[in-house]
């Protein structure tokens, strides 16, 4: 046992240590972030199934995979990054492989800010030093930590007050190197009233083995309402850990979806702080196949009285693949008339395929509507054969049912053209699969 | 109207007196010389020490727990005695060779001992901290074969049913407690319903302890053979004490093809008093194996004691289509913490399992709802619904739930709900309007709530639920 500490416990150091930290900032400040992380780091270990957060998502292929410092020398092309361009998008920020790539990106540096945070760290120091950081927890998460260790730029918005952004924008992160690993972050900073949709995108030009362990923070202030649209679509054999902070003041509106089809293992928590009077909605769909993992965690915390929270998560699993899913709603002392309703179903498509459901409530206040329920089963033989009465083939009939238990996630996207072409994706997915 | 709740809550334990028996206490302590201690006591024969002398080993190289969701001091198993018993003769042939004062004892409890008294058609076995004292209607059960007897009788005379059954379903290092309890088990209840036959009378079993700074560890043992069905009540109480007793039970349970078991518990152990000074750990693993094609294992329980109450009574479901069922009603008031449910293994095709848990919790005390439905590869066709609610009554209350599925069958149907509610104003203005008052508002609102765990109880236990429950909650409602 003490063995298999220390290897877990080196495999971290190895990652630590395996490339060069980024060099000293003219900020302080970031600078004690990076090496507090970097201590953080050093106290902790790869989680094992032995830990209750890591139950049943086994990541010891992770830490048989070498991996190589990522090479900078980013040559690609715009003719490269055409495929995941999203045609409504009109400010973008492209990360190859963790690292800006101005050339692909079209950045705001106005009054609303959408750039890298590198260019913006003396400009806006302040306000940065309060937010980096301090949302996204590294005490205990081996992985925000790591990633906060090698904090060097990330995707930056800033939304001033009452700003309205009509068109989304999108943050695309590109993997083209085989066994490397990147540090993606993101920081949106929503000033009151403002309003905006924000699309998270990871995706891949090669199928080999890498490692993208992300961490996202949004916080928005009074009022604020965000969109925050996640799609996980990483190489076959990726390995991806992504960790979501968003913080929720008083009235604000937080409405994420997440659709997870990528990576050979992929973990993503999502943590949501509600303040007073806020609402939240998180939706996720996680479709995957083969020997594919998706392991979604979500921590939805009504800190204060009167939020709202709403949470529908389905999985469509095939092949041998196996779907995880822990939803914790807290409701703390205090947090009177709070109202959460969370959903969870799950589609086994194949004998192989499995699932671990978790729904869990913890409530410390008497005043409140909490309700949660999951289904777990397989496609309604009567509605495939009501299908088949009308003249559909049979494989048509449950193609087009798994398709339509999908694109009840995919229709909250509210950017169009990103909307149909993930349900092309599920449409081609499941009739693949079958 | 929450003052007038909490004096609806707020009633004291009746069941809290301590009776003068003279009994005899072993010293306190636990090594290997106390278990072969009890079991010299006990004239045990060698298989069933070496059984213990395994399980102590087992134990000792084991840690304690520290996942659940209730917190206290570390237990000292050195500070407790592990056997306790009236101080009497050998085995008496008739109820009226009983101590008088045992007899008030159970008479104030409402267990009456002498059958002519005893509750029309009950089967009663009467524990008494470490010993089985009393079991009524032997004779008649032996008529049709079937065997109701203490634990300790059933090693003497049948030892090799004993043999057969002990540990088959718990291990003795399944876990921390049924180590310790497989360890050092005192007595309990033993019954054997033979092939076929159907149990003329629910069997039942009353648990009392009496002994401060005594543990009870009581095992009960229920074999069904093919198509035979019995119905199965327990009942505790426990003197209200400053300390913490330490209560593990193990109880096992085994059903052939098409047998039945139900098994009823009302768990009404000395909950601490309103500071949470006091009170039971009630640390029980409770399995029942249906092994059987068409057996069926059905856990009924009302918790409203305990200090601590811990335990998920839970069926392995191996048999082809068979059926396994959890009803539960789960009362905190004070400072108590109950972090229970069950678990529900599926490995037999067309397997079915139900679960319905309703937790309240009121006062500062903490109601978990834990609970794991598996359905292995194997388990085509596997079905489960599971629904549990919870009611809050006070700001200061917490309700958990935790429910883990695990699916390993695409044929399998599985299906989770939860809710959380309260007794609401316009519930209370209604009955106002109607003339009932707030208390009987309450004891109806929760009797309706905990309805579709009440259907499944006996009627005696039902009546006895229905009346514990509102006599617990007085107080809380306003």
């Amino acid at each position: 046992m003490s063995e298999a500490t220390l290897s877990s416990s080196s495999y971290l150091q190895s990652l630590l240590n395996g490339q060069a930290r980024p060099a000293a900032s003219t900020q302080v400040w970031l600078n004690q972030l990076r090496s507090s992380a970097v201590e953080t780091v050093s106290e902790l270990t790869v989680p094992t199934t032995r830990d209750e957060e890591w139950r049943f998502t086994d990541i010891s292929l992770l830490t048989k995979v070498s991996l190589q410092p990522a090479l900078v020398s980013n040559n690609l092309t715009a003719a490269d990054i055409k495929p995941f361009l999203i045609k409504e998008a009109t400010t973008r920020l492209v990360f190859v492989d963790g690292v800006y790539a101005p050339n692909l990106s079209t950045a705001a540096k106005k009054e609303i800010v959408v750039s890298n945070l590198y260019s913006e760290l003396a400009k806006n120091s302040a306000v940065l030093q309060q937010h980096l950081g301090s949302h996204a927890e590294i005490k205990g998460n081996a992985f925000t930590a790591l990633n906060t260790a090698f904090l060097h730029d990330a995707a930056l918005i800033m939304l001033p007050r009452n700003a309205t952004l009509k068109a989304p924008v999108h943050l695309l992160f590109i993997a083209s190197q085989k066994e490397v690993v990147s540090y993606p972050r993101t920081l949106v900073l929503a000033d009151n009233g403002c309003e905006a949709t924000i699309v998270e995108d990871y995706v891949s030009l090669q199928d080999e083995a890498y490692f993208t362990n992300a961490v996202s923070e949004f916080v928005l202030a009074d009022n604020a309402r965000l969109h925050h649209i996640r799609v996980q679509r990483e190489g076959a054999k990726a390995f991806h850990i992504a960790n979501c902070s968003a913080i929720l003041s008083r009235s604000s509106n937080y409405q994420s979806v997440n659709v997870a089809m990528g990576a050979r293992i992929s973990r993503y928590n999502l943590n949501i702080r509600m303040a007073e009077g806020a609402e939240c909605s998180a939706d996720g769909l996680a479709l995957i196949k083969n020997r594919q993992l998706a392991d979604t965690h979500t921590f939805i915390d009504h800190a204060q009285a009167h939020g709202i929270s709403r949470q529908l998560h389905k999985c469509i699993v095939g092949g041998a693949a196996h779907a995880v899913f822990n939803g914790k709603i807290m409701v703390r002392h205090g947090s009177q008339k709070t109202d959460s309703q969370q959903s969870n179903h799950t589609l086994l498509l194949t004998d192989k395929a499995h699932v671990d459901t978790k729904p869990q409530l913890e409530i410390f206040a008497d005043d409140v509507k909490c309700t949660h329920g999951a289904t777990i089963g397989q496609l309604d033989n009567e509605e495939v054969f009501y299908l088949q009465s009308r003249g559909l083939s049979e494989t048509l009939a449950r193609n087009m049912l798994t398709y339509a238990f999908g694109a009840e996630i995919i229709e909250r996207i509210n950017v169009n053209s990103l909307k149909h072409s993930l349900e092309q994706t599920v449409l081609e997915q499941t009739s693949t699969q079958l | 109207m929450s003052a007038a709740l909490q004096n609806i809550i707020n009633q004291p334990y009746k069941h809290g007196f301590v009776s003068d028996i003279e009994s005899d206490v072993a010293a306190k302590g636990l090594d290997e010389s106390t278990i072969r201690m009890i079991s010299a006591k006990r004239n045990e024969p060698e298989w069933l020490l070496d059984f213990r002398l395994q399980s102590y080993a087992a134990w000792l190289k084991m840690t304690e727990p520290t996942w659940q969701n209730a917190h206290h001091p570390k237990i000292d198993f050195q500070a407790i005695s592990y056997y306790s018993a009236p101080k009497q003769k050998p085995k008496l042939k008739s109820m009226d060779e009983v101590d008088p004062e045992l007899l008030r004892t159970f008479e104030k409890l409402g267990v009456p001992l002498h059958e002519r008294m005893a509750m029309a058609g009950v089967a009663v076995d009467v524990i008494f901290d470490s010993v089985s004292v009393a079991t009524t209607y032997k004779e008649k059960l032996a008529e049709v074969g079937v065997i109701f007897c203490s634990f300790s009788e059933a090693v003497k005379d049948h030892p090799e049913l004993v043999k057969k059954y002990l540990g088959t379903v718990i291990p003795t290092s399944d876990n921390y407690y049924a180590a310790l309890n497989s360890a050092v088990f005192t007595d309990g209840s033993f019954c054997f319903i033979p092939k076929g036959v159907k149990c003329p009378m629910d069997l039942s079993t009353y648990f009392r302890i009496n002994t401060e700074e005594s543990g009870q560890f009581e095992r009960t043992l229920i074999v069904a053979e093919e198509g035979a069905s019995v119905s199965y009540l327990e009942g505790c109480t426990a003197p209200a004490f400053s300390s913490n007793q330490l209560h593990a039970a193990v109880v096992e349970l085994v059903a052939l093809d098409n047998a039945d078991i139900k098994y009823s518990t009302v768990q009404n152990w000395y909950a601490g008093d309103e500071n949470g000074v006091g009170g039971v750990y009630n640390f029980v693993t409770k399995r029942g194996l249906a092994q059987g094609v068409n057996s069926r294992i059905s856990w009924t329980q009302v918790e409203t004691g305990s200090a601590i109450t811990w335990k998920y009574p839970s069926v392995v479901l191996l048999g082809d289509n068979a059926v396994g069922e959890f009803y539960s009603v789960a009362l905190t008031n004070h400072y108590q913490q109950a972090d229970t449910g069950t678990k529900m293994i599926h490995i037999g095709k067309n397997t079915r399992s139900t679960i319905v848990s309703k937790g309240i919790s009121a006062g500062k005390s903490n109601n978990s709802y834990r609970g794991l439905v598996k359905i292995a590869p194997s388990a085509s066709g596997a079905r489960n619904y599971s629904q549990c609610d919870s009611m809050l009554i006070g700001q200061e209350s917490g309700a958990h739930t935790f429910p883990y599925i695990n699916v390993r069958n695409n044929t399998a149907k599985v299906e989770h709900e939860a809710s959380t509610s309260k007794i609401g104003e316009d519930q209370m203005f209604y009955f106002a309007q109607r003339g009932i008052d707030a208390e009987a508002a309450v004891s109806m609102i929760i009797n309706g709530f905990c309805k579709d765990v009440f259907q499944q109880l006996p009627l005696e236990f039902a009546v006895e639920a229905t009346n514990l429950l509102s006599f617990k909650l007085e107080g809380s409602v306003g």
